[in-house]
C-alpha cells in the first residue's frame, strides 16, 4: 500500500527543510495505534486512537579517515522545531566518530523493495472494528470451556506510515501493520488437584487472524491444563527438542550480534569459511519473509532487503551490514540497518533511536529428521521444551538459558507428562572448535513454520544442560 | 525545562471545561532532556532524548475510564486531544464517581543537584568515557570496553479536576563500563556500573579501581568453569537479592493481579510466608534511589509500602482501582511508562531488608552450593509462584569456603518455597541498589531500582 499522502509523510517534509545540510536521512513515521484490554471476560479498557508522527534524523560530517555521525528524533515537524533537532544532531555530529570515511547512502526514487506481505488491509481499513471483532471471538472462543478461562490479555495494533529520505536522492515509504496479543490462559485446580496453572501467550504478527483462534485456543488451554499438572525435570545432559518459539527466543539475538559488520569492528564477528554448527544446519536472515515481523521492502535506511546465508552446512557464509558498517569494510550494506531494536523487543515506534545492524528473520532450513512425532521418536529420552521464561541470550558470550515453562518429558521415542519448572541452557554459538547448540544439533525437522522472527521446523539437540528435580 | 510550564494553563483550562462533562478528568504532560554518549574505542556516538514531547488525558465514564493522547504540546495539539477525550464524555456520561480515591495533592520538586547536568556538554562526556576507558583496557586479555556515560531529566506534570498539581522533575544519571575479554574465541565480559538519581556529582563516584575489576573479572571468566546443575544451597549476591525482591513479591504483588485473580500471593495476605528476618520494601520515596518519585502518574505521593514484614505478607502495591477494589489505599504505585502508555500498578525501588548475619557466617552455613553474582534478568510467573533469576557468573561454595569461579547460570523455582528455604540475610555494610529497568508484558518499560544485602536458600540452578 502507498502513503495515503507521500509528499506530507514526515520524512519526506523534513528532508525538503534540510537543503544545504548533505549528507543526510531521514526517516519519518505516522502511527495509530488501537488497544483493547480485558481482564477476565470483561473489556477493561479501549485505547486509541493514539496518534503519533514523528521523524529521526541523521546528519554525517566526515573528518579525515572517520565520519561523525549526529542523529536527533523530534515529534515537532514545524520549521522551528526541525531547525532544534538538525542543530542537536549537528552538534553531536561534531564530537562523534565512526570508522569509515566512505559513506554510500542508498539512492534513487522509488527504490521500494518490491512488495513484501506487511500489511493486513481489514485492520488498516477498519482497526477499532476488526479488534473488536477479533476480541469478541477470543471470548466466545473460550466459551463454556469450564476448567479454563482467560485470565487478562491485551490486543494492541499499530497501523504505521513509513517514510524516508536522503540527501542522495532516496523517496522511499511503505505501510505496516503489527499486532501484539498478550493472553494469561489459566487452568483451575480443583480442590483435589495442582493449584491453577496459567500459560502465558506473548507475541507478535502481522496480522489479526480470527479464523485461526478456535484450533489455536483448544491448543493454549491443552498447554494451560499442562503447565498446571508439569513438574520439574531431572537433572543432566539429555536430548533436548526445541521448536521454533523456543528457537524465537534465542538465535535472532545471538545472530544478530555476532553476525554483523558491528561485531566485526569490534573483531568478535565469525570469518568465512569458520564451522561453527553441525553439516546439517544451514541459517539465512531473510527480510522478506510474508507478515514475518523484521520483514519490510526496505530495510530503516532505506536498502531493499534481501535472503543471505549466515551459515551454509555448518560453515560462516555472509555477515550482515548497514550503510555505516558497509562503509567501514568498503562494502555494501545488506539491507540490515533497523531501528527500536532493544534486547529482544522491537519499540512499536522506531523513529526515536538511529539505525543499528542487526538480523531480521533468522530462517533455518528443514531437514531430514521428519514430523514432530519423529523428532521426538529420534530423541529416545530427553524433553520437548515448548516455552522457556526468558531465554536471555547474551549476544556477547552466546551463552542462553531459563526456566522451562512448559516441556514434556520424551520417554521411550514418545512425547510422556509435562514439565514445569527447572531450567534448560548451554551457550548457542561458541568458538570453532567447542560444543554449542549449533553444533549439537541432531536433526532437524522437515516442515518450517514462521515463528515471531524465526522460519524454523522444530530441531533435536544433543545433548543440553537441564537442571530440575 | 519550560515546555510544560508554558503548555500549563492550556492544560489546566482543558481540564476545567472536559470536568463540566464529566466528574473526574486528569492530564499527564510530560518532556525530556538529557545526553548520553557511548564509546569503545572504534566509535563515539551520542544520543539526546529525543524532542518527544506530549499529554494523556484520562476520563471518567459510563464504561470506565477512556484516554486520549496526543503528541506535542501546543495548544492546538492539546486542543485535539482534549476533542477527542469530550467526545466520548458526551457520548457515555458517567453515572457514578471513578473508584478509589482523587488526589488532592500540591507538590512541586526537582531533584536536587550540587551541579546540574545541564552544564555538561559533549565535550566532556566524551573526555570522561575515554578515561574511564583506559581503567579496563590495560588488563590482559580485555579485547574492548564499551562504556556508556548518561543522563536524563524528566519533567512530568499532573492537574486533575479535584484540584492536584503535581510538578516533578527527576534527573538520572548513571555510567556503565563494559570490559569484553577474549582468548581463542571465547569472548566474555562483566560490567560496573555506578548512577543515581542527583546531578552531575553522581560521576564524581565512579570508581576506577572497580572498573578494573570488573576486567579483572571478565578475563578470569574465559577460564571458568561451568555452573552445577541441581538443587543446591545458594547464596544470592546483592544484585541478585534484588532480582528476587523484585521478581518474587515486587511483580506478585502488584494489586491488578489480585483484582484479576491472578496472583499466587492473594490467598495468603496476611499469613505468614517466609522467615522472621525477611523483610521486603518497595519504596519510591527513598532519596537517590533509581526510581525514586515524588509522586505517581494519578498524583498520589510516593511512599515506602512493605510487603513482607518479619516473614507475614502485610500489603500490596496499588493504584486508584485496585485500592478500591480490595479495600485498600493507593500507595503511590500507578505509573506511565509515558504519556503514550496506559498507567498500571507498578514497582519503584524493591529491595530486602538488611539482615543480621555477616557475609562468612551465610558462606560457611551453605557449606556446599554456590554463589550467584552480578544479576543479569529475571521474570516472573503471578499465578504459578514461580520466578526465573539468571546471574552472569558466580563461584562455587565448597566445605564453607568460596572456591572456584563458575559461568552464568539461571536460578528457578517455587517463590514459597524459596521463601521457606531462606537461612540467613546479611547486614546493612553489603546493602546495594541497581540502577535497572522493568517491563510489564513485553513493553512499559520503566526505571526500576532493585537490591538487598546477601541472602542464603536453596533451589534450582542450572547454566544460562
Amino acid at each position: 500500500m502507498s502513503l495515503s499522502r507521500p509528499g506530507d509523510a514526515a520524512a519526506f517534509r523534513v528532508g525538503d527543510r534540510l537543503a544545504g545540510q548533505e549528507p543526510w536521512e531521514v526517516y519519518g513515521e505516522r502511527i495509530r495505534r488501537y488497544e483493547v484490554h480485558f481482564s477476565g471476560d470483561r473489556v477493561e479498557m479501549i485505547r486509541g486512537p493514539i496518534a503519533l508522527e514523528g521523524y529521526g534524523l541523521r546528519l554525517f560530517r566526515r573528518r579525515d579517515e572517520v565520519t561523525g555521525v549526529g542523529h536527533q528524533a523530534s515529534n515537532d515537524l514545524t520549521d522551528e522545531g526541525i531547525r532544534a533537532a538538525a542543530a542537536d544532531a549537528e552538534r553531536g555530529a561534531r564530537y562523534a566518530s565512526f570508522p569509515t570515511s566512505q559513506l554510500q547512502l542508498p539512492g534513487g526514487h522509488g527504490a521500494t523493495g518490491g512488495i513484501v506481505e506487511v500489511l493486513d488491509r481489514g485492520l488498516w481499513e477498519y482497526p477499532m472494528d476488526s479488534l473488536d471483532s477479533f476480541v469478541a471471538t477470543l471470548r466466545d472462543t473460550f466459551e463454556g470451556r469450564k476448567e479454563v478461562a482467560p485470565s487478562f490479555g491485551s490486543v494492541r495494533a499499530t497501523l504505521s506510515e513509513v517514510s524516508i529520505c536522503n540527501s542522495s536522492g532516496l523517496r522511499t515509504g511503505y505501510g505496516h501493520t503489527t499486532v501484539e496479543l498478550e493472553l494469561g490462559v489459566k487452568a483451575f485446580g480443583g480442590p483435589e488437584g495442582p493449584a491453577p496453572g496459567e500459560f502465558w501467550v506473548n507475541e507478535s504478527d502481522r496480522r489479526l487472524r480470527p479464523i485461526e483462534l478456535p484450533q489455536r485456543v483448544d491448543e493454549w488451554c491443552r498447554y494451560a491444563e499442562d503447565v498446571r499438572r508439569g513438574r520439574p525435570p531431572p537433572t543432566g545432559e539429555m536430548a533436548v527438542v526445541m521448536p521454533p518459539s523456543v528457537l524465537a527466543g534465542i538465535l535472532p539475538i545471538v545472530f544478530g550480534g555476532r553476525f554483523t559488520g558491528a561485531a566485526r569492528i569490534r573483531h568478535v564477528a565469525p570469518t568465512a569459511g569458520m564451522r561453527l554448527g553441525a553439516e546439517l544446519a544451514s541459517i539465512h536472515d531473510d527480510g522478506r519473509v510474508p507478515w514475518a515481523p523484521m520483514s519490510s521492502p526496505v530495510d530503516d535506511e532505506g536498502v531493499p532487503q534481501r535472503r543471505r546465508t549466515l551459515l551454509d552446512h555448518g560453515a560462516v557464509s555472509t555477515i550482515l551490514y548497514d550503510s555505516l558498517h558497509a562503509g567501514a569494510f568498503e562494502t555494501q550494506s545488506t539491507g540490515s540497518g533497523f531501528r527500536g531494536l532493544s534486547s529482544s523487543f522491537r519499540s512499536w515506534y522506531r523513529f526515536l533511536k538511529p539505525p543499528d545492524v542487526s538480523a531480521s528473520t533468522i530462517a533455518l532450513d528443514p531437514g531430514t529428521g521428519g514430523t514432530d512425532a519423529e523428532l521426538v521418536e529420534s530423541a529416545g529420552e530427553g524433553i520437548w521444551v515448548q516455552q522457556i521464561g526468558w531465554s536471555s541470550p547474551d549476544p556477547l558470550t552466546g551463552a542462553f538459558g531459563g526456566e522451562i515453562r512448559l516441556g514434556y518429558r520424551i520417554r521411550g521415542g514418545k512425547l510422556a507428562e509435562s514439565i514445569r519448572g527447572g531450567t534448560v541452557g548451554g551457550i548457542a554459538l561458541a568458538a570453532e572448535g567447542s560444543p554449542s547448540l549449533m553444533t549439537r544439533l541432531e536433526a532437524i525437522g522437515s516442515k518450517a513454520s514462521l515463528s515471531e522472527p524465526v522460519s524454523s521446523p522444530p530441531v533435536l539437540v544433543r545433548p543440553l544442560v537441564v537442571a530440575g528435580e | 525545562m519550560g515546555e510544560l510550564s508554558d503548555a500549563e494553563d492550556h492544560l489546566y483550562r482543558a481540564v476545567a471545561r472536559l470536568a463540566e462533562r464529566g466528574p473526574f478528568v486528569e492530564v499527564m504532560a510530560q518532556a525530556a532532556a538529557g545526553l548520553s554518549i557511548h564509546f569503545d574505542g572504534h566509535e563515539t556516538s551520542f544520543q539526546a532524548p529525543a524532542r518527544l514531547r506530549g499529554a494523556i488525558f484520562r476520563g471518567w465514564t459510563r464504561t470506565g475510564w477512556a484516554e486520549a493522547s496526543v503528541s506535542g504540546l501546543d495548544p492546538a495539539s492539546l486542543k485535539f486531544a482534549e476533542g477527542a477525550l469530550e467526545r466520548v464524555l458526551v457520548h457515555r456520561p458517567a453515572h457514578d464517581n471513578p473508584p478509589g480515591v482523587s488526589s488532592t495533592a500540591r507538590i512541586d520538586k526537582a531533584t536536587p543537584m550540587r551541579r546540574p547536568m545541564q552544564d555538561l556538554d559533549e565535550e566532556y562526556l566524551r573526555n570522561l568515557a575515554q578515561e574511564a576507558f583506559t581503567w579496563t583496557t590495560e588488563t590482559a586479555d580485555v579485547h574492548e570496553t564499551r562504556v556508556q556515560i548518561g543522563w536524563r531529566v524528566e519533567d512530568r506534570l499532573y492537574l486533575n479536576s479535584t484540584g492536584a498539581r503535581c510538578n516533578q522533575e527527576i534527573c538520572r544519571v548513571r555510567a556503565t563500563i563494559l570490559p569484553v575479554a577474549m582468548e581463542n574465541g571465547r569472548v566474555e565480559s562483566d560490567r560496573y556500573i555506578h548512577g543515581g538519581v542527583g546531578g552531575s556529582d553522581i560521576l564524581d563516584g565512579v570508581d576506577p579501581e572497580k572498573a578494573r575489576k570488573a576486567a579483572e573479572r571478565a578475563r578470569a571468566l574465559l577460564h571458568a568453569k561451568s555452573p552445577p546443575a541441581g538443587k543446591l544451597a545458594v547464596l544470592l549476591a546483592p544484585s541478585v537479592t534484588g532480582y528476587f525482591a523484585h521478581e518474587s513479591f515486587g511483580h506478585g504483588a502488584e494489586a491488578d493481579q489480585f483484582v484479576r485473580n491472578r496472583s499466587y500471593l492473594k490467598p495468603i495476605l496476611g499469613q505468614v510466608v517466609g522467615p522472621e528476618i525477611l523483610t521486603i520494601v518497595d519504596n519510591g520515596a527513598y532519596p537517590g534511589a533509581w526510581s525514586e518519585i515524588y509522586c505517581d502518574d494519578e498524583g498520589q505521593p510516593a511512599q515506602r509500602t512493605v510487603l513482607v514484614d518479619h516473614g507475614r505478607f502485610t500489603g500490596a502495591l496499588h493504584d486508584r482501582n485496585t485500592a478500591a477494589a480490595l479495600g485498600a489505599l493507593p500507595t503511590g504505585n500507578a505509573r506511565r511508562s509515558d504519556f503514550l502508555s496506559r498507567s498500571l500498578v507498578r514497582m519503584t525501588n524493591t529491595y530486602v531488608e538488611p539482615g543480621e548475619n555477616t557475609y562468612e557466617e551465610l558462606v560457611k552455613e551453605a557449606r556446599n552450593g554456590v554463589l550467584l553474582e552480578a544479576g543479569a534478568a529475571g521474570i516472573e510467573d503471578p499465578q504459578g509462584g514461580q520466578i526465573q533469576l539468571k546471574a552472569r557468573m558466580g563461584h562455587l561454595i565448597e566445605n564453607g569456603e568460596v572456591t572456584d569461579l563458575v559461568s552464568s547460570m539461571a536460578l528457578s523455582g517455587r517463590v514459597l518455597e524459596f521463601l521457606a528455604s531462606i537461612r540467613g540475610v546479611s547486614g546493612r555494610e553489603d546493602f546495594a541498589l541497581d540502577t535497572g529497568s522493568c517491563a510489564k508484558g513485553k513493553a512499559d518499560f520503566l526505571p526500576n531500582a532493585a537490591g538487598g544485602p546477601y541472602l542464603l536458600a536453596s533451589a534450582v540452578v542450572g547454566r544460562a
